[in-house]
Order: structure tokens, then sequence, then C-alpha cells
């Protein structure tokens, strides 16, 4: 198809549209004054879940953090109170980067520029984010074994099975890990590649 | 003229332009009316801001093509789904057989290009000049002829394999 071809289509599309007008004044003030559905407000209210889950996993850690009675338990606390505060409010921080990118006043190429930055910035945090929850899924075992049964996990006898199901939890998060930095990865090229083309 | 009123008329003498652009971002009728809403909400908070300094239409051409940018970054860019699906069949409304193939093979080009392309080939379809363009997107007038050129290239060159 040639452009000229497409030119006189899209003209004919075009007149075509100029004689069907379909919005009533309802509809339009319908959809102005309707609430925000963003998809990404979808995202926040998921993190935002995430969040509250994660907070209260850390104030259980902090309520019962006199427990840890070794220096190496409560270094495992404290790695495991670290990502569990922190991460939450970073993601929740470029989410609302992304939200807050003004449309109106900028340009189509400012905002392709804008925009693939928070993505990237986004998707960076998401994948600390794997990456911390391996060490977490680690750290975790031990504290949680002295807050529940008061035992020293890297002091107890551990029988073949508490072995077979750390090693099922590292062998299914290490494939899960994987699978989520691949797909990150691939978001994140493709974000990459745009940049690359607007310099 | 109250704001309210003022938006209406606004949007109802350039309802074509929301159209055309959330159908050249979306793959399918619930994107679009999805897009299509967010579009008319972003005209909506910035009409406020919209001092004339520029044309009506470019201003909603710069909102709409913005907003459709944020819409689509969950998207997969490479595998953009060439289901033109009843969006452009529906609301055009003709029975030209003939005619609804050209569109759809409108679209189909118009899809297979990237983002920036994406937006530069729709104001090209719309007429608009280099000069416009620029003022829309952010790049040079002399960035646009350059873009364009190498759009026109592409297509020249996929013609010929085809």
């Amino acid at each position: 198809m040639e452009l000229e071809e497409m030119q006189a289509t899209w003209a004919q599309m075009s007149d075509q549209l100029e004689k069907q007008k379909q919005l009533t004044d309802k509809i339009i003030l319908d959809m102005a004054q309707q609430r925000y559905r963003h998809k990404f407000s979808k995202l926040t209210i998921y993190e935002s879940l995430g969040t509250v889950v994660c907070f209260t996993a850390a104030a259980l850690i902090i309520v019962n953090f006199y427990k840890l009675d070794t220096w190496y338990l409560v270094i495992c606390g404290i790695i495991m109170l670290l990502p569990l505060i922190g991460l939450p409010l970073l993601v929740l921080r470029s989410l609302g980067a992304i939200k807050r990118l003004n449309i109106g006043d900028k340009s189509y190429v400012q905002t392709i520029v804008d925009f693939t930055k928070a993505k990237k910035r986004l998707l960076a945090i998401q994948q600390l984010g794997i990456y911390m929850g391996f060490v977490l899924l680690l750290v975790s075992l031990p504290v949680f074994i002295k807050f529940k049964s008061n035992k020293d996990f890297f002091l107890m006898e551990k029988d073949i099975t508490t072995y077979g199901l750390l090693l099922i939890a590292v062998i299914f998060f290490y494939f899960f890990s994987r699978w989520g930095y691949r797909c990150y990865n691939n978001i994140t090229n493709s974000a990459e590649s745009i940049l690359a083309e607007m310099e | 003229m109250g704001k309210e009123e003022a938006f209406v008329q606004v949007i109802k003498r350039h309802e074509g332009i929301i159209f055309k652009i959330t159908t050249v971002y979306t793959d399918n009728s619930d994107d679009q009316k999805d897009l299509y809403q967010d579009v008319v909400y972003q005209l909506w908070k910035s009409f406020d801001s919209f001092r004339n300094e520029s044309k009506v239409s470019t201003w909603m051409y710069r909102v709409a093509m913005n907003t459709a940018l944020t819409y689509i970054r969950k998207k997969s860019r490479a595998g953009d789904r060439i289901s033109i699906d009843k969006v452009v069949v529906k609301q055009t409304d003709s029975d030209h057989a003939e005619y609804q193939e050209r569109l759809e093979m409108v679209y189909k080009h118009i899809h297979q290009l990237n983002l920036l392309e994406k937006g530069l080939m729709l104001l090209l379809l719309e007429g608009k000049s280099y000069d416009e363009m620029a003022e829309i997107t952010g790049l040079s007038p002399s960035n646009v002829g350059t873009r364009i050129s190498r759009i026109k290239q592409r297509l020249k060159s996929k013609i010929n394999t085809i």
C-alpha cells in the first residue's frame, strides 16, 4: 500500500467520522469527571496491599526482636527488616513518579523519555525485589524458627525434612526469580531501546 | 460560557481526533474505549492550563498522544497483535468491504511502527505540516522531516517485499 493510498483511506475515514458525531454532552462530562481509572492505580492498590503485608511482617519482627539473642540472629532480623520496610516504599515512590507525569504540558517525545526513565527505575526496583526476596527467604527461616520454637536454627539438629523443604524452597525461588528476571529484562531492554532512539 | 460547556464543545468538535488516536494505539475495542475515557479525562484535567497559545487541535493531539503513550506502557511493543477487531469497522460503519480492507491495511502498517514513528505517521496521515508535527511531538521540524522520510522508505521497502 502506497503512502498516498493510505492518506486517501485515512481521509475517507475522517470524513465518515465527521458525519457521525456520537458523543453527547452527558457522555463527555461523565468521562471527564469519572474517577480516574488508570491501570497504574490498580497496580498501586496491589502494591499497597503488598506494603501492608510487608509492614505487618516487619512489625511482627520488631515486636519479637528481643527474642533474637545471638549476634547472627540479630543480623538476620535486620536483613529481613530492611527490604520489608524499604522495598515497598521504593516501589510506591516510583509508581507515584509514573502517575505524576504531567501529560498536559509535555511534548510527545518528552513524555516518551520521562515515562521510559520512570519505567526503568520501577523495573530496576522490582528486579532488586526479586533478589532481596531470595535473601529474605534464606534469613527468614532462622528468625521465624527462633520466634516460633525459641530454637537456634544454626545450632539445632536438623533432620532431612528440614533440608528437603529448604532445598525445595530454594529451587522454586530460583526458577521463579529467573522467570521474573527474564520478564523484567525484556521490558527494560525495550525501554532502553526507546531511549536510545530518542538520543 | 462555562468551563463545562466550552469543554464539551471542544470535544464534540474534535471527537474524530480522539477516536483516531485511540484506534492507532490500541488493538481491541475494550482497550480503545478505556483509552478514550482516559484521553477525555486528561483533556479535562489539562483544560484549565490550555491557554489558546496553540491551536485546540494541536493541544488535543499532544494530550491524547501522551495519554496513549502512558496507557500502552505495559503492552509488549514487539508483539503488537494486529487484531483491529471491530473498532474500525463498527465505528466507521461502512459496508464497503474494499474500503474496510484498505483501512485495516493502514492500521496494520501503523501498528508495525515503533512508538515515535506511530505518532508521526498518525500526524502525517492527518495532513499535519512538519512544523505542527514538531510542535506536538517536541522534535525539531528538520528532525521530523528526517524521521518521516525514514518511515516512507521503510514503507516503500515493505511494499516492494510484498
